[in-house]
Protein backbone atom coordinates (compact mmCIF):
# COMPACT_ATOMS: atom_id res chain seq x y z
CA UNK A 1 0.00 0.00 0.00
CA UNK A 2 3.04 2.67 0.92
CA UNK A 3 4.52 1.39 -2.05
CA UNK A 4 1.51 2.10 -4.55
CA UNK A 5 1.21 5.60 -3.01
CA UNK A 6 4.87 6.11 -2.63
CA UNK A 7 6.11 5.07 -6.01
CA UNK A 8 4.08 7.54 -8.04
CA UNK A 9 5.92 10.23 -5.61
CA UNK A 10 9.22 9.37 -5.75
CA UNK A 11 8.98 8.72 -9.73
CA UNK A 12 7.61 12.28 -10.26
CA UNK A 13 10.86 13.09 -8.02
CA UNK A 14 12.70 11.70 -10.27
CA UNK A 15 11.66 12.38 -13.68
CA UNK A 16 11.95 16.12 -12.44
CA UNK A 17 15.27 15.41 -11.23
CA UNK A 18 15.90 13.91 -15.01
CA UNK A 19 14.43 16.81 -16.64
CA UNK A 20 16.59 19.41 -14.61
CA UNK A 21 19.97 17.00 -15.49
CA UNK A 22 19.08 17.13 -19.22
CA UNK A 23 18.27 20.92 -19.08
CA UNK A 24 21.65 21.25 -16.63
CA UNK A 25 23.45 19.53 -19.95
CA UNK A 26 22.43 22.09 -22.36
CA UNK A 27 22.81 25.12 -20.22
CA UNK A 28 26.24 23.77 -19.13
CA UNK A 29 28.18 24.64 -22.74
CA UNK A 30 26.87 28.14 -22.55
CA UNK A 31 27.80 28.89 -18.53
CA UNK A 32 31.33 28.13 -19.55
CA UNK A 33 31.70 30.16 -22.87
CA UNK A 34 29.93 33.16 -21.76
CA UNK A 35 31.77 33.08 -18.15
CA UNK A 36 34.96 32.95 -20.80
CA UNK A 37 33.77 35.65 -22.48
CA UNK A 38 34.01 37.59 -18.86
CA UNK A 39 37.19 36.60 -18.02
CA UNK A 40 40.42 38.61 -18.41
CA UNK A 41 43.32 35.99 -17.81
CA UNK A 42 44.31 33.85 -20.51
CA UNK A 43 43.44 29.97 -19.64
CA UNK A 44 42.55 28.69 -23.12
CA UNK A 45 46.04 28.15 -24.67
CA UNK A 46 48.28 30.87 -26.82
CA UNK A 47 46.62 33.85 -27.90
CA UNK A 48 46.77 34.76 -31.42
CA UNK A 49 46.02 38.89 -31.15
CA UNK A 50 49.50 39.41 -29.45
CA UNK A 51 49.05 41.77 -26.69
CA UNK A 52 47.51 40.53 -23.70
CA UNK A 53 43.84 41.44 -23.45
CA UNK A 54 43.11 44.35 -21.21
CA UNK A 55 39.83 44.85 -19.41
CA UNK A 56 36.36 42.89 -19.49
CA UNK A 57 35.30 44.81 -22.31
CA UNK A 58 38.74 44.24 -24.88
CA UNK A 59 37.33 41.44 -26.54
CA UNK A 60 34.40 42.53 -26.88
CA UNK A 61 35.76 46.02 -28.80
CA UNK A 62 37.61 43.50 -30.68
CA UNK A 63 35.18 41.50 -31.98
CA UNK A 64 33.28 44.48 -32.98
CA UNK A 65 35.75 45.92 -34.90
CA UNK A 66 36.74 43.25 -36.28
CA UNK A 67 33.65 41.57 -37.83
CA UNK A 68 31.61 44.66 -37.83
CA UNK A 69 30.59 44.26 -41.57
CA UNK A 70 29.53 40.61 -41.38
CA UNK A 71 27.13 42.34 -38.21
CA UNK A 72 25.81 45.03 -40.42
CA UNK A 73 25.35 42.49 -43.23
CA UNK A 74 23.21 39.94 -41.17
CA UNK A 75 21.18 43.06 -39.74
CA UNK A 76 20.65 44.00 -43.24
CA UNK A 77 19.94 40.51 -44.36
CA UNK A 78 17.63 40.20 -40.82
CA UNK A 79 15.69 43.36 -42.15
CA UNK A 80 14.88 42.49 -45.70
CA UNK A 81 14.03 38.77 -44.84
CA UNK A 82 11.46 39.46 -41.92
CA UNK A 83 9.21 41.39 -44.20
CA UNK A 84 9.60 39.92 -47.05
CA UNK A 85 8.53 36.43 -45.37
CA UNK A 86 5.65 37.77 -44.02
CA UNK A 87 4.39 39.28 -47.19
CA UNK A 88 4.97 35.99 -49.21
CA UNK A 89 3.96 33.63 -45.94
CA UNK A 90 1.02 35.13 -44.57
CA UNK A 91 -1.35 35.66 -47.65
CA UNK A 92 -0.50 32.06 -48.79
CA UNK A 93 -1.62 30.61 -45.46
CA UNK A 94 -4.92 32.74 -45.63
CA UNK A 95 -5.30 31.29 -49.34
CA UNK A 96 -4.81 28.02 -47.89
CA UNK A 97 -7.22 28.33 -45.35
CA UNK A 98 -9.90 30.33 -46.56
CA UNK A 99 -9.92 30.01 -50.05
CA UNK A 100 -8.49 26.49 -50.73
CA UNK A 101 -8.49 25.52 -54.09
CA UNK A 102 -7.87 22.38 -56.80
CA UNK A 103 -4.50 20.98 -55.30
CA UNK A 104 -3.68 23.48 -52.92
CA UNK A 105 -2.86 20.80 -50.44
CA UNK A 106 -0.35 19.78 -52.81
CA UNK A 107 1.19 23.38 -53.36
CA UNK A 108 1.11 23.91 -49.19
CA UNK A 109 2.84 19.95 -48.91
CA UNK A 110 5.59 21.49 -51.74
CA UNK A 111 5.96 24.97 -49.79
CA UNK A 112 6.83 23.06 -46.19
CA UNK A 113 8.87 20.41 -48.04
CA UNK A 114 12.17 22.64 -48.04
CA UNK A 115 12.45 22.69 -44.42
CA UNK A 116 13.21 18.97 -44.78
CA UNK A 117 16.22 19.82 -47.30
CA UNK A 118 20.09 20.31 -46.69
CA UNK A 119 20.64 23.80 -46.58
CA UNK A 120 24.15 22.80 -47.80
CA UNK A 121 22.19 20.93 -50.89
CA UNK A 122 20.27 24.27 -51.70
CA UNK A 123 23.48 26.73 -51.65
CA UNK A 124 24.94 24.83 -54.50
CA UNK A 125 21.55 24.47 -56.09
CA UNK A 126 21.34 28.26 -56.06
CA UNK A 127 25.15 28.42 -57.17
CA UNK A 128 24.37 26.56 -59.96
CA UNK A 129 21.42 28.28 -61.37
CA UNK A 130 22.54 31.71 -59.98
CA UNK A 131 25.93 32.04 -59.07
CA UNK A 132 26.15 35.32 -61.03
CA UNK A 133 23.18 36.89 -59.52
CA UNK A 134 23.99 39.83 -56.59
CA UNK A 135 24.94 37.79 -53.70
CA UNK A 136 22.70 39.84 -51.38
CA UNK A 137 19.68 38.88 -53.10
CA UNK A 138 21.06 34.85 -53.05
CA UNK A 139 21.57 34.86 -49.90
CA UNK A 140 17.99 36.39 -49.28
CA UNK A 141 16.35 34.16 -51.47
CA UNK A 142 18.15 31.30 -49.51
CA UNK A 143 16.59 32.67 -45.96
CA UNK A 144 13.41 32.76 -47.21
CA UNK A 145 13.45 28.93 -47.95
CA UNK A 146 13.68 28.12 -44.69
CA UNK A 147 11.51 30.74 -43.53
CA UNK A 148 8.59 31.28 -45.45
CA UNK A 149 7.59 27.78 -44.61
CA UNK A 150 7.47 28.58 -40.70
CA UNK A 151 4.89 31.87 -41.25
CA UNK A 152 2.70 29.63 -43.61
CA UNK A 153 2.47 27.41 -40.52
CA UNK A 154 2.20 29.57 -37.71
CA UNK A 155 -0.31 32.01 -39.50
CA UNK A 156 -2.36 29.15 -40.87
CA UNK A 157 -2.52 27.58 -37.15
CA UNK A 158 -4.13 30.88 -36.18
CA UNK A 159 -6.75 30.63 -38.77
CA UNK A 160 -7.47 27.67 -38.26
CA UNK A 161 -8.08 28.37 -34.68
CA UNK A 162 -10.96 31.55 -35.63
CA UNK A 163 -14.26 30.86 -36.85
CA UNK A 164 -14.19 31.89 -40.82
CA UNK A 165 -18.00 32.70 -40.20
CA UNK A 166 -16.95 35.83 -38.92
CA UNK A 167 -15.49 37.25 -41.98
CA UNK A 168 -19.27 36.22 -43.45
CA UNK A 169 -20.63 38.07 -40.83
CA UNK A 170 -18.59 40.88 -41.99
CA UNK A 171 -19.70 40.75 -45.45
CA UNK A 172 -23.24 40.20 -44.43
CA UNK A 173 -23.12 43.66 -42.68
CA UNK A 174 -21.45 45.22 -45.65
CA UNK A 175 -17.84 45.02 -45.25
CA UNK A 176 -16.02 45.75 -48.31
CA UNK A 177 -12.65 43.08 -48.79
CA UNK A 178 -10.05 45.78 -47.66
CA UNK A 179 -12.21 46.62 -45.09
CA UNK A 180 -12.42 42.75 -43.59
CA UNK A 181 -9.11 42.71 -43.83
CA UNK A 182 -7.96 45.25 -41.87
CA UNK A 183 -10.49 45.92 -39.51
CA UNK A 184 -10.99 41.80 -38.69
CA UNK A 185 -8.48 39.81 -40.22
CA UNK A 186 -5.29 41.53 -39.57
CA UNK A 187 -6.24 42.47 -35.41
CA UNK A 188 -7.14 38.62 -35.00
CA UNK A 189 -3.98 37.39 -37.00
CA UNK A 190 -1.29 39.96 -34.78
CA UNK A 191 -0.22 37.63 -32.15
CA UNK A 192 0.57 35.23 -34.97
CA UNK A 193 1.96 37.63 -37.27
CA UNK A 194 4.34 39.07 -33.92
CA UNK A 195 5.04 35.36 -33.64
CA UNK A 196 6.03 34.70 -37.22
CA UNK A 197 7.85 37.94 -37.33
CA UNK A 198 10.31 36.52 -34.62
CA UNK A 199 10.31 33.14 -35.76
CA UNK A 200 12.01 34.20 -39.04
CA UNK A 201 14.38 36.85 -37.26
CA UNK A 202 15.85 33.79 -35.00
CA UNK A 203 16.11 31.32 -38.13
CA UNK A 204 17.88 33.99 -40.52
CA UNK A 205 19.83 35.73 -37.40
CA UNK A 206 21.52 32.33 -36.73
CA UNK A 207 21.34 30.39 -40.50
CA UNK A 208 24.71 29.47 -41.41
CA UNK A 209 24.45 26.41 -43.98
CA UNK A 210 23.11 28.29 -46.54
CA UNK A 211 24.97 31.73 -45.97
CA UNK A 212 28.65 30.30 -45.44
CA UNK A 213 28.71 28.91 -48.89
CA UNK A 214 26.84 31.57 -50.77
CA UNK A 215 29.26 34.38 -48.65
CA UNK A 216 31.59 36.36 -50.28
CA UNK A 217 34.53 38.51 -48.63
CA UNK A 218 32.42 41.72 -49.00
CA UNK A 219 28.79 39.98 -48.41
CA UNK A 220 29.26 37.73 -44.81
CA UNK A 221 26.91 37.29 -42.45
CA UNK A 222 27.67 37.11 -38.66
CA UNK A 223 27.15 33.11 -38.22
CA UNK A 224 30.16 33.35 -41.02
CA UNK A 225 32.10 35.23 -38.68
CA UNK A 226 31.74 33.55 -35.96
CA UNK A 227 33.34 30.21 -38.19
CA UNK A 228 35.78 32.39 -38.95
CA UNK A 229 36.63 33.37 -35.01
CA UNK A 230 36.00 30.12 -34.21
CA UNK A 231 39.10 28.41 -36.27
CA UNK A 232 41.76 31.70 -36.07
CA UNK A 233 41.04 33.18 -32.36
CA UNK A 234 41.29 32.91 -29.21
CA UNK A 235 38.78 31.23 -26.87
CA UNK A 236 38.05 34.85 -24.79
CA UNK A 237 37.61 36.62 -28.37
CA UNK A 238 35.41 33.48 -29.60
CA UNK A 239 33.61 33.71 -26.27
CA UNK A 240 32.75 37.05 -26.64
CA UNK A 241 31.51 36.94 -30.59
CA UNK A 242 29.29 34.03 -28.81
CA UNK A 243 27.93 36.93 -26.80
CA UNK A 244 27.23 38.97 -29.12
CA UNK A 245 25.43 36.38 -31.70
CA UNK A 246 23.41 35.55 -28.58
CA UNK A 247 22.59 38.99 -26.92
CA UNK A 248 19.83 39.65 -29.41
CA UNK A 249 18.43 36.03 -29.84
CA UNK A 250 17.86 35.12 -26.17
CA UNK A 251 14.84 38.04 -25.81
CA UNK A 252 13.79 37.02 -29.14
CA UNK A 253 13.61 33.39 -27.63
CA UNK A 254 12.02 34.18 -24.42
CA UNK A 255 9.79 36.46 -26.33
CA UNK A 256 8.73 33.34 -28.66
CA UNK A 257 8.30 31.10 -25.80
CA UNK A 258 5.95 33.80 -23.92
CA UNK A 259 3.78 33.65 -26.96
CA UNK A 260 3.54 29.98 -27.04
CA UNK A 261 5.15 29.35 -30.20
CA UNK A 262 5.34 25.51 -30.91
CA UNK A 263 7.53 26.18 -34.04
CA UNK A 264 10.18 27.10 -32.45
CA UNK A 265 10.92 23.37 -32.45
CA UNK A 266 12.93 24.40 -36.13
CA UNK A 267 15.36 27.00 -35.25
CA UNK A 268 18.18 27.54 -37.82
CA UNK A 269 19.47 24.65 -39.84
CA UNK A 270 22.54 23.44 -37.36
CA UNK B 1 3.94 30.29 -52.76
CA UNK B 2 4.68 29.22 -56.27
CA UNK B 3 7.43 31.51 -56.78
CA UNK B 4 9.05 30.03 -53.28
CA UNK B 5 8.15 26.32 -54.86
CA UNK B 6 10.11 27.10 -57.47
CA UNK B 7 13.03 28.64 -56.02
CA UNK B 8 13.43 25.40 -54.60
CA UNK B 9 12.68 23.01 -57.59
CA UNK B 10 14.51 25.42 -60.59
CA UNK B 11 18.10 24.83 -58.77
CA UNK B 12 17.12 21.12 -57.99
CA UNK B 13 16.90 21.06 -61.64
CA UNK B 14 19.75 22.34 -62.58
CA UNK B 15 21.53 20.65 -59.60
CA UNK B 16 20.22 17.07 -61.93
CA UNK B 17 21.61 18.54 -64.92
CA UNK B 18 25.14 19.59 -63.57
CA UNK B 19 25.30 15.55 -62.05
CA UNK B 20 24.75 14.55 -65.06
CA UNK B 21 27.80 16.24 -66.64
CA UNK B 22 30.04 13.61 -68.28
CA UNK B 23 27.66 11.34 -68.76
CA UNK B 24 26.92 10.10 -65.45
CA UNK B 25 30.21 9.52 -64.68
CA UNK B 26 29.99 11.14 -61.04
CA UNK B 27 27.28 8.91 -59.92
CA UNK B 28 29.68 5.81 -60.40
CA UNK B 29 32.09 7.72 -58.68
CA UNK B 30 29.81 8.87 -55.72
CA UNK B 31 28.09 5.35 -55.36
CA UNK B 32 31.94 3.47 -55.53
CA UNK B 33 33.17 2.36 -52.40
CA UNK B 34 35.03 4.62 -51.38
CA UNK B 35 35.03 8.62 -49.71
CA UNK B 36 31.91 9.77 -50.82
CA UNK B 37 29.50 6.39 -50.45
CA UNK B 38 31.46 6.44 -46.46
CA UNK B 39 30.48 10.01 -45.91
CA UNK B 40 26.91 9.02 -47.24
CA UNK B 41 26.73 6.30 -44.68
CA UNK B 42 28.06 8.14 -42.32
CA UNK B 43 25.95 10.80 -42.09
CA UNK B 44 22.63 7.92 -42.55
CA UNK B 45 23.96 6.31 -39.16
CA UNK B 46 25.14 9.01 -36.96
CA UNK B 47 21.22 10.78 -38.05
CA UNK B 48 19.44 7.71 -37.10
CA UNK B 49 21.65 6.71 -33.76
CA UNK B 50 21.71 10.36 -32.57
CA UNK B 51 17.79 11.03 -33.54
CA UNK B 52 16.83 7.83 -31.80
CA UNK B 53 18.53 8.66 -29.00
CA UNK B 54 17.21 12.22 -28.65
CA UNK B 55 14.02 10.98 -28.81
CA UNK B 56 14.54 8.45 -25.75
CA UNK B 57 16.27 11.05 -23.58
CA UNK B 58 13.35 13.90 -24.44
CA UNK B 59 10.58 11.00 -23.27
CA UNK B 60 10.40 11.99 -19.76
CA UNK B 61 11.72 15.66 -19.88
CA UNK B 62 8.56 16.49 -21.93
CA UNK B 63 6.12 14.48 -20.18
CA UNK B 64 7.56 16.47 -16.97
CA UNK B 65 7.08 19.92 -18.78
CA UNK B 66 3.82 19.04 -20.12
CA UNK B 67 2.16 17.66 -17.48
CA UNK B 68 4.13 18.47 -13.97
CA UNK B 69 3.45 21.79 -12.39
CA UNK B 70 6.87 22.64 -10.42
CA UNK B 71 8.86 25.40 -8.66
CA UNK B 72 11.35 26.49 -11.82
CA UNK B 73 9.15 24.63 -14.86
CA UNK B 74 9.53 27.51 -16.67
CA UNK B 75 13.28 28.41 -16.18
CA UNK B 76 13.57 24.70 -17.31
CA UNK B 77 11.86 25.14 -20.45
CA UNK B 78 13.34 28.30 -21.32
CA UNK B 79 16.78 26.58 -20.79
CA UNK B 80 15.63 23.60 -22.99
CA UNK B 81 13.98 26.06 -26.07
CA UNK B 82 17.39 28.59 -25.78
CA UNK B 83 19.48 25.99 -28.07
CA UNK B 84 17.14 25.64 -30.64
CA UNK B 85 18.36 29.37 -31.83
CA UNK B 86 21.93 28.84 -31.86
CA UNK B 87 24.09 28.29 -34.89
CA UNK B 88 25.12 24.89 -36.30
CA UNK B 89 28.96 26.54 -35.87
CA UNK B 90 27.74 27.80 -32.57
CA UNK B 91 26.91 24.23 -31.24
CA UNK B 92 30.04 22.81 -32.66
CA UNK B 93 31.87 25.43 -30.74
CA UNK B 94 30.72 24.73 -27.77
CA UNK B 95 31.33 20.82 -27.97
CA UNK B 96 35.22 21.58 -28.22
CA UNK B 97 34.82 24.13 -25.42
CA UNK B 98 33.56 20.58 -23.19
CA UNK B 99 35.46 18.02 -25.43
CA UNK B 100 38.24 19.58 -26.47
CA UNK B 101 41.91 18.92 -26.13
CA UNK B 102 41.84 21.61 -23.54
CA UNK B 103 38.19 21.11 -22.70
CA UNK B 104 35.84 21.74 -19.58
CA UNK B 105 34.83 18.37 -19.44
CA UNK B 106 38.72 16.99 -19.92
CA UNK B 107 39.94 19.78 -17.46
CA UNK B 108 37.92 17.95 -15.02
CA UNK B 109 38.54 14.72 -15.54
CA UNK B 110 42.20 15.25 -15.90
CA UNK B 111 41.59 16.88 -12.25
CA UNK B 112 39.46 13.89 -10.81
CA UNK B 113 41.31 11.10 -12.41
CA UNK B 114 44.93 12.33 -13.43
CA UNK B 115 44.66 11.06 -16.78
CA UNK B 116 43.60 12.84 -20.24
CA UNK B 117 39.56 10.99 -20.76
CA UNK B 118 38.34 11.96 -23.96
CA UNK B 119 40.90 14.89 -24.47
CA UNK B 120 40.03 15.72 -28.37
CA UNK B 121 36.94 13.41 -27.99
CA UNK B 122 35.37 16.55 -29.79
CA UNK B 123 36.78 15.65 -32.83
CA UNK B 124 35.56 12.41 -33.49
CA UNK B 125 32.22 10.57 -34.17
CA UNK B 126 31.87 10.64 -30.11
CA UNK B 127 32.25 14.57 -30.27
CA UNK B 128 29.37 15.28 -33.59
CA UNK B 129 27.19 12.58 -31.85
CA UNK B 130 27.20 14.35 -29.01
CA UNK B 131 26.87 17.79 -30.77
CA UNK B 132 23.91 16.44 -32.66
CA UNK B 133 22.08 15.05 -29.15
CA UNK B 134 22.67 19.37 -27.89
CA UNK B 135 20.62 20.49 -30.82
CA UNK B 136 18.06 17.19 -31.25
CA UNK B 137 17.02 17.46 -27.43
CA UNK B 138 15.62 20.52 -27.58
CA UNK B 139 13.91 19.82 -30.83
CA UNK B 140 12.59 16.54 -29.65
CA UNK B 141 11.10 17.56 -26.08
CA UNK B 142 8.97 20.79 -27.23
CA UNK B 143 7.71 18.76 -30.26
CA UNK B 144 6.68 15.81 -27.34
CA UNK B 145 5.73 18.48 -24.87
CA UNK B 146 3.98 19.70 -27.49
CA UNK B 147 1.85 16.14 -28.09
CA UNK B 148 1.80 15.38 -24.30
CA UNK B 149 0.06 18.44 -23.34
CA UNK B 150 -2.73 17.87 -25.71
CA UNK B 151 -2.56 13.53 -25.18
CA UNK B 152 -6.39 13.15 -23.51
CA UNK B 153 -6.08 11.49 -20.36
CA UNK B 154 -9.41 10.57 -20.54
CA UNK B 155 -9.19 7.69 -22.47
CA UNK B 156 -6.33 6.30 -20.39
CA UNK B 157 -8.73 6.47 -17.66
CA UNK B 158 -11.47 4.41 -19.62
CA UNK B 159 -9.24 1.59 -20.44
CA UNK B 160 -8.25 1.46 -16.55
CA UNK B 161 -11.77 1.38 -15.80
CA UNK B 162 -12.46 -1.45 -18.71
CA UNK B 163 -10.30 -3.53 -16.65
CA UNK B 164 -6.90 -2.80 -18.43
CA UNK B 165 -3.52 -3.20 -16.54
CA UNK B 166 -0.45 -1.15 -17.27
CA UNK B 167 0.88 -3.01 -19.97
CA UNK B 168 -2.48 -3.39 -21.95
CA UNK B 169 -2.82 0.09 -21.05
CA UNK B 170 1.07 1.40 -22.79
CA UNK B 171 0.99 -0.46 -25.64
CA UNK B 172 -2.70 0.01 -26.79
CA UNK B 173 -4.17 3.35 -25.58
CA UNK B 174 -0.72 5.64 -25.09
CA UNK B 175 1.61 3.94 -27.80
CA UNK B 176 -1.14 4.59 -30.70
CA UNK B 177 -1.64 7.05 -29.05
CA UNK B 178 1.69 9.15 -29.23
CA UNK B 179 3.19 7.31 -31.99
CA UNK B 180 2.36 10.30 -34.46
CA UNK B 181 4.13 12.45 -32.51
CA UNK B 182 6.92 9.78 -31.55
CA UNK B 183 7.32 9.18 -35.65
CA UNK B 184 7.21 13.29 -36.05
CA UNK B 185 9.95 14.16 -33.99
CA UNK B 186 12.11 11.29 -35.25
CA UNK B 187 11.60 12.92 -38.57
CA UNK B 188 12.63 16.33 -36.95
CA UNK B 189 15.77 15.16 -35.31
CA UNK B 190 16.87 13.32 -38.36
CA UNK B 191 16.28 15.68 -40.74
CA UNK B 192 18.15 18.47 -39.11
CA UNK B 193 20.83 16.36 -38.19
CA UNK B 194 21.36 15.29 -42.15
CA UNK B 195 21.54 18.61 -43.00
CA UNK B 196 23.92 19.57 -40.31
CA UNK B 197 26.55 21.12 -41.82
CA UNK B 198 27.70 24.01 -39.19
CA UNK B 199 28.35 21.58 -36.90
CA UNK B 200 30.19 19.24 -38.94
CA UNK B 201 32.55 22.06 -40.36
CA UNK B 202 33.90 22.79 -37.02
CA UNK B 203 33.89 19.20 -35.62
CA UNK B 204 34.66 16.75 -38.30
CA UNK B 205 38.14 16.33 -38.57
CA UNK B 206 39.04 12.00 -38.17
CA UNK B 207 35.19 11.42 -38.99
CA UNK B 208 33.64 12.94 -41.77
CA UNK B 209 29.81 13.10 -43.08
CA UNK B 210 28.07 14.03 -46.21
CA UNK B 211 27.40 17.99 -45.98
CA UNK B 212 31.62 18.75 -44.99
CA UNK B 213 32.13 16.28 -48.38
CA UNK B 214 30.39 18.37 -50.34
CA UNK B 215 31.60 21.27 -49.30
CA UNK B 216 34.75 21.00 -50.10
CA UNK B 217 34.23 19.04 -53.30
CA UNK B 218 33.21 22.31 -54.67
CA UNK B 219 35.48 24.99 -52.64
CA UNK B 220 38.59 22.67 -52.83
CA UNK B 221 38.57 20.69 -56.11
CA UNK B 222 35.56 22.81 -58.22
CA UNK B 223 34.23 19.70 -58.80
CA UNK B 224 30.33 20.40 -59.08
CA UNK B 225 29.32 17.37 -60.86
CA UNK B 226 30.13 15.09 -57.79
CA UNK B 227 29.41 17.83 -55.53
CA UNK B 228 25.65 17.58 -57.01
CA UNK B 229 25.58 14.21 -56.88
CA UNK B 230 26.35 14.16 -53.53
CA UNK B 231 23.93 16.93 -52.65
CA UNK B 232 21.07 15.38 -54.48
CA UNK B 233 21.67 12.01 -52.92
CA UNK B 234 21.69 13.56 -49.22
CA UNK B 235 18.47 15.58 -49.88
CA UNK B 236 16.89 12.44 -51.29
CA UNK B 237 18.17 10.56 -48.33
CA UNK B 238 16.64 12.88 -46.02
CA UNK B 239 12.82 13.54 -47.63
CA UNK B 240 12.38 9.83 -48.36
CA UNK B 241 13.59 8.95 -44.66
CA UNK B 242 11.05 11.80 -43.48
CA UNK B 243 8.09 10.77 -45.52
CA UNK B 244 8.18 7.01 -44.85
CA UNK B 245 8.09 8.10 -41.10
CA UNK B 246 5.21 10.39 -42.03
CA UNK B 247 3.77 7.07 -43.84
CA UNK B 248 0.18 6.55 -41.86
CA UNK B 249 -1.97 6.13 -44.37
CA UNK B 250 -3.16 9.45 -44.34
CA UNK B 251 0.13 11.16 -46.16
CA UNK B 252 0.55 13.38 -43.76
CA UNK B 253 3.11 14.09 -40.90
CA UNK B 254 6.83 14.17 -41.50
CA UNK B 255 9.01 17.02 -40.67
CA UNK B 256 6.48 19.69 -42.61
CA UNK B 257 3.61 18.34 -40.13
CA UNK B 258 5.07 17.62 -37.23
CA UNK B 259 3.86 20.55 -35.08
CA UNK B 260 0.10 20.54 -37.06
CA UNK B 261 -0.07 17.02 -35.59
CA UNK B 262 1.30 17.77 -32.24
CA UNK B 263 -1.72 20.83 -32.03
CA UNK B 264 -4.42 18.10 -32.87
CA UNK B 265 -4.15 14.49 -32.00
CA UNK B 266 -6.43 11.85 -32.63
CA UNK B 267 -10.18 12.54 -32.07
CA UNK B 268 -9.60 16.38 -31.42
CA UNK B 269 -9.74 18.88 -34.57
CA UNK B 270 -8.89 22.46 -33.79
CA UNK B 271 -12.31 24.33 -34.59
CA UNK B 272 -12.52 25.28 -37.81
CA UNK B 273 -10.87 22.52 -39.29
CA UNK B 274 -13.32 19.39 -39.54
CA UNK B 275 -15.05 21.00 -42.45
CA UNK B 276 -11.90 21.56 -44.70
CA UNK B 277 -11.17 17.60 -44.05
Amino acid sequence: MSLAAGSPRLGRRLAIAWTALVAAMLAAPIAVTVGGAFLRFDWYGQRSEGAPVQGVAAPFAYVLELWRHNLLRSLEIVAVVVPLALLLGAPAAYAFRRRPFPGSRWVEAAAVAPLAIPGIALAVALIEVAGGAPRFALLAAGHLVYTVPLVVKTVGNALAGHDPLLEAAARTLGAGRLAIVRRLVLPLLAPSLVLSALLVFAVSWGEFNVSFLLATPRVQTFPAALYLTYTTNSFPVAAAATVVFLLPVVPAVAAIQALGGEQLERGPQP
Amino acid sequence: MLFLVALVLWPFAHLVAAAAKGGGGAWRTVLAAGRYRNALVNSLVLSAAAASAAVLLSLVPAWVLARERFPGRRLLRAVMALPLSFSGVLVGFLMVVMLGRIGAVTELLRWLTGRALLSGAAYTATGLFAAYLYFEVPRAVLTLEAAFRRFPPELDAAARTLGAGTRDRLLRVRLPLLAPALRSSLALTFSASMGSFGVALILARRFTVAPVEIYTELTGFLNDAVAGALCLLLALATLAVDRLLAADGRGRGGVADASARARTPHGRRAPGRGAAR
